[in-house]
């Protein structure tokens, strides 16, 4: 009755519970980099693109620690911890996941904003009609940061002379 | 002369392929008391087999550190030609006793240039382990043969084991021979010279490659050549009640059961050994003095003819 | 708390102010020229008698008020009082120094040096001010801790160590840096005459990682939880409730009582799995390796169940400031009950196993003794401590998580050598069986984790675990912003190593790995954690074909 196995010449199956190796699910990820935030190593990080308007999601799992912290955070459910735990491989790139996004462009200046396109699509999926409407939120999500910012800058300037006039 | 090919070609098998095939059994059974699968019984000749290929890595250009496993092999193969295998001895002449207690010391001297050619602390820890215990177990194994060749009258290993007659003391000298084998042989409690857990396999610690395999090697069959006295003087007596050992089958039968022994054995010295802490050496050595005075006192009961 | 009235007789004036942190922590601010006497005051206080110094902590405040500060915090321990208390005192910035403790109370020997080197504050008549943490390459005067040294920076110096001078007559016999009875980096510099040992040296913190520095300057609380866990590969879980504890103790967060019984069973099956390890590795350093063996085939029972409850064999990552992420359901339950019964039936077996190896015994008797008097001017602590008749134990005298619910033995040994240890430790087992037992039958229902807002910057508090090895002690100062300002690890083996040296002198090369192991040293927790920067690059990855050129490289060196 031995209690070793023949590993690694028998299959050998991690337990469901077990927080293996971390997976990002490319259709599921809007790139909001909630796990960049969270984990604790840096194994993940988001790399901004504004040039080519694309946002990556790198996901390192030679740096992972496998604490499960991005499976929490994560909004949609994207990465998740698989019960995988054979990470050995020649090739430094294969311990490797990236999930390349597209960000928006800006409709008024044409520059890309520091969202996705996805990122952006979720928000009006989630939040309730009445703030939509209300906010002209379908609007203003296409619009950078800045170009926002200048928007109810001159928006206010301009009522204050109305006013004043 | 065809009969005498046959044996010494058997006997050149025993000598250089059975030593590995009883060290994978003994892994085999360890593992088994331990609940392991444990490597295959032949692993032991794939370690062989690829240190043997390797290129040694050199700390030293002295030259006794590169001879010294030659030497090694050489005394342990030295031992096991003066033992009976059936009725054939491959070098018989009369004080070939003596011989085989010379080229085991010399085994031991080998391993002590080994240890003593590197300057690492290591290494002569082991060297000087090496010389105590052999320094106090040396003489239990003499007293025991001794004994056996006061009972038998004669100093041939090959000759006593057919002329010994049964007296008390006989039992005595049997123990005796059976501690020293086992110690000499450098098996757990005592394997203290090579502890690799305190010092790192002692003498051998600089070795690698071809150099390392033959030690290796050399001491299996050094473990052969002392395990084999015990068997003969244990079988051949036995043997030589049941069939005519001169004849070839009669030879034949005896290599047979002397092999079967050296099995049962080699099981037994894997359970001891699987159930025992290595001892240290100041410890072995009183427990090798006990057993020294314990043998002068068979000796001097056997002298009287009991 | 008591004799505070004694202490402002004695002292007077120059007892600055007297602070109450938590229910049993206070801190007293004293002027830094009688800091020493305070500081032996308490140690050597008649009423305390296992009173020890648990850890001392330097900070560099001076972005906050000019000055560096020291605190020595002691612990009351035995049964006479629950209280930790912390003896701090400013030192100026331009010339950082106060008095050594060392000279009175051998314990403070490394914390001093470790101050010093990350530092640079400076312990005046201390007996041995060699380099301690820092590597022997690192160059005087670039203090890593002070706030002006930014984490990712790595200067490099001469290298140079200054080994003692082996005693006349003695050859050097080292074990380590890599050495099979070492299962991390170390080295014991053994000066031997023969096979006896004389004197020994010891230089350690190979694998210092700079946890600290990490910690302070770039996680936020709840990451550090995590690289606080991989401080150790064996008893991970006790500095993570350690540091968490320490922060709930400043931010006054109120852990829900299930994460609290959550935690002490997941400590205790921690404690199971670490004694059975050591247990296996004392009898494969002695050749025993069916002991080995089969203590560790047991472990892996625990192991396995381990990982059926927090998804991890080791480093379980359960833990969070404010309580537990992952809660026990029922068939869980089932599990830990199961794995209990198969361990109390098969552990029993495996003792009288050992026990009836006689070989193994005479190995450890009579071996490595530290007698009750050096214990206690080392400050050693944990089943050390134990087996040289030091009787205390952080969950009996300290209670922390669900050990104040709980009923439990703390076993003492008065004997020092190996063999007491062996046997603490195996007493500890059962009753750790019998505790996981009680918070099973115990566990309350309700939340696991508790919601807190802000903590407050700047407040202090230490939180401490009885780690399988001893007492684990974790100082934290908050700081702005969801970081931490001052954040110190100090694991058990830390005061039980300087304790090594006195223990094998006298004793054989032979007992030397088996006297190191006894204390189950832990050198990465000693050491705590350097972390390369993934921004400034600083790993580089060696593609396939480099890898080969430089090996072929090395080969044909040879």
């Amino acid at each position: 009755m031995p209690v070793t196995l023949r590993y690694p010449f028998t299959e050998l199956e991690a337990p469901p519970e077990y927080r293996g190796l971390p997976h990002i699910d490319p259709k599921l990820c809007i790139g909001c980099g909630a796990c960049v935030n969270a984990c604790p190593p840096d194994a993940i990080l988001r790399i901004d693109d504004y040039d080519r308007g694309t946002r990556k999601i790198v996901l390192d799992i030679g740096r992972c620690i496998r604490c499960a912290r991005c499976e929490e955070v994560c909004p949609t459910g994207a990465i998740r911890l698989t019960n995988l735990f054979e990470a050995a491989s020649p090739d430094r790139r294969d311990h490797i996941e990236v999930v390349e996004l597209r960000l928006v462009r800006c409709k008024v200046c044409g520059n890309y904003t520091d969202f996705t396109e996805r990122q952006v699509k979720k928000a009006l999926q989630i939040l309730p009609k009445e703030i939509l409407e209300e906010e002209a939120l379908e609007e203003k999500v296409f619009i950078c940061r800045n170009c926002r910012r200048k928007g109810t800058v001159d928006a206010t300037i301009n009522a204050t002379k109305e006013v004043v006039l | 002369m065809m009969e005498k090919i046959i044996f010494a070609l058997i006997t050149v098998m025993i000598i250089f392929l059975l030593p590995p095939l009883l060290d994978g059994i003994s892994r085999k059974v360890k593992a088994k008391i331990q609940y392991r699968v444990g490597a295959s019984i032949f692993q032991t000749y794939y370690d062989l087999q690829s240190l043997l290929n390797m290129e040694p890595i050199l700390p030293t250009e002295r030259l006794a550190f590169r001879i010294a496993p030659y030497i090694a092999f050489a005394s342990a193969l030295a031992a096991t030609l003066v033992l009976p295998f059936g009725s054939f001895v491959p070098v018989a002449f009369t004080g070939d006793f003596f011989v085989f207690l010379y080229v085991l010391a010399m085994f031991s001297v080998a391993m002590m240039i080994a240890g003593f050619s590197v300057n690492n602390s290591y290494t002569n820890a082991g060297a000087n382990r090496e010389m105590m215990l052999i320094l106090s177990i040396e003489p239990v194994l003499g007293v025991a043969i001794g004994v056996f060749a006061l009972n038998a009258h004669s100093l041939s290993i090959g000759g006593i084991p057919l002329n010994i007659t049964f007296t008390p003391s006989l039992i005595l000298a049997y123990v005796l021979l059976a501690y020293a084998v086992y110690v000499e042989g450098g098996f757990i409690p005592f394997d203290i010279a090579e502890a690799e857990t305190e010092i790192l396999e002692g003498p051998l610690c600089e070795y690698s490659g071809r150099l390392l395999g033959m030690f290796k090697w050399a001491m299996l069959i050094k473990r052969l050549a002392l395990l084999w006295l015990f068997v003969s003087f244990l079988v051949l007596p036995i043997m030589k009640n049941i069939v005519d050992i001169t004849t070839f089958t009669g030879g034949l039968a005896t290599l047979v059961a002397q092999l079967v022994v050296l099995f049962i054995i080699y099981g037994i010295i894997a359970i001891i050994e699987a159930s025992n802490a290595r001892l240290r050496i100041d410890q072995a050595i009183r427990q090798n003095t006990k057993v020294f005075f314990a043998g002068l006192v068979v000796l001097l009961i056997a002298a009287l003819g009991w | 708390m008591k004799y505070l009235e004694e202490l402002k007789a004695k002292f007077g004036e120059r007892i600055e102010e007297i602070k109450q942190l938590a229910h049993n922590q206070w801190l007293i601010t004293v002027d830094k020229d009688i800091l020493h006497e305070v500081v032996v005051y308490f140690l050597k206080h008649p009423e305390w008698k296992e009173t020890q110094l648990s850890t001392m902590v330097g900070t560099d405040e001076r972005p906050l008020r000019g000055k560096f500060s020291v605190t020595y915090w002691l612990s009351v321990n035995g049964n006479s009082d629950d209280v930790y208390i912390g003896i701090k005192a400013y030192l100026p910035a331009d010339d950082p120094r106060f008095k050594s403790v060392t000279p009175l109370h051998k314990g403070a020997n490394w914390y001093e040096r470790e101050v010093q080197d990350l530092l640079g504050i400076i312990p005046e008549g201390h007996p041995d001010p060699r380099k301690l943490v820092l590597p022997d390459d690192w160059p005087s005067c670039v203090y890593p801790l002070r706030k002006d040294f930014h984490y990712s920076d790595s200067p490099q110096g001469e290298k140079y160590y200054p080994y003692r001078e082996p005693p006349q007559g003695t050859t050097v016999h080292p074990i380590g840096p890599y050495h099979v009875a070492l299962d991390e980096p170390a080295h014991f510099r053994l000066y031997v005459k023969g096979e006896e040992i004389i004197d020994c040296d010891y230089r350690g913190f190979y694998s210092h990682r700079g946890i600290e520095k990490i910690s302070e300057s770039r996680l936020t609380y709840d990451q550090i939880c995590f690289i606080a866990e991989r401080i150790c590969g064996i008893c991970g879980f006790t500095h993570s409730t350690a540091y968490c504890q320490a922060v709930e103790a400043a931010g006054e967060i109120e852990v829900p009582e299930r994460a609290l019984y959550i935690r002490t069973i997941m400590l205790e099956l921690e404690r199971l799995h670490s004694h059975l390890l050591w247990i296996g590795v004392a009898c494969h350093l002695t050749g025993f390796d069916t002991g080995f063996m089969h203590a560790w085939r047991l472990r892996e029972h625990v192991m396995w169940l381990c990982e059926r409850l927090t998804g991890n064999r080791k480093t379980y990552g359960i833990n969070l400031v404010g309580g537990v992420r992952r809660d026990f359901l029922d068939y869980r339950k089932e599990m830990i009950e199961d794995v209990l019964k198969k361990l109390k039936s098969e552990f029993g077996k495996l003792v009288d196993d050992l026990t009836s190896t006689k070989t193994f015994i005479k190995r450890c008797e009579g071996v490595g003794v530290l007698p009750y008097k050096l214990a206690h001017e080392w400050s050693v602590d944990g089943p050390l401590g134990r087996g040289s008749g030091r009787d205390f134990d952080v969950r009996r005298d300290h209670p922390y998580a669900a050990y104040g619910d709980l009923d439990f033995k703390v076993p003492v040994y008065k004997e020092g050598d190996v063999l007491a240890r062996a046997l603490v430790r195996i007493e500890e087992t059962w009753e750790s069986i019998w505790i996981i037992e009680q918070a099973l039958d115990q566990l309350p229902g309700g939340d696991i984790l508790a919601e807190y807002k802000e903590i407050p910057p700047y407040r202090e508090a230490i939180g401490t675990t009885e780690a399988p090895r001893g007492e684990n002690v974790h100082y934290v100062m908050t700081g702005p912003g969801n970081t931490v300002y001052r954040y110190r690890a100090r694991a058990a083996t830390y005061n039980n190593l300087p304790a090594v040296p006195d223990m094998l002198r006298g004793y054989t090369i032979a007992d030397a790995p088996l006297i190191i192991a006894s204390i189950d040293p832990c050198y990465s927790c000693t050491e705590r954690v350097q972390i390369v920067d993934i921004e400034s690059g600083k790993v580089r990855i060696l593609k396939e074909e480099e890898f080969n050129k430089l090996s072929i490289k090395a080969s044909r060196r040879v």
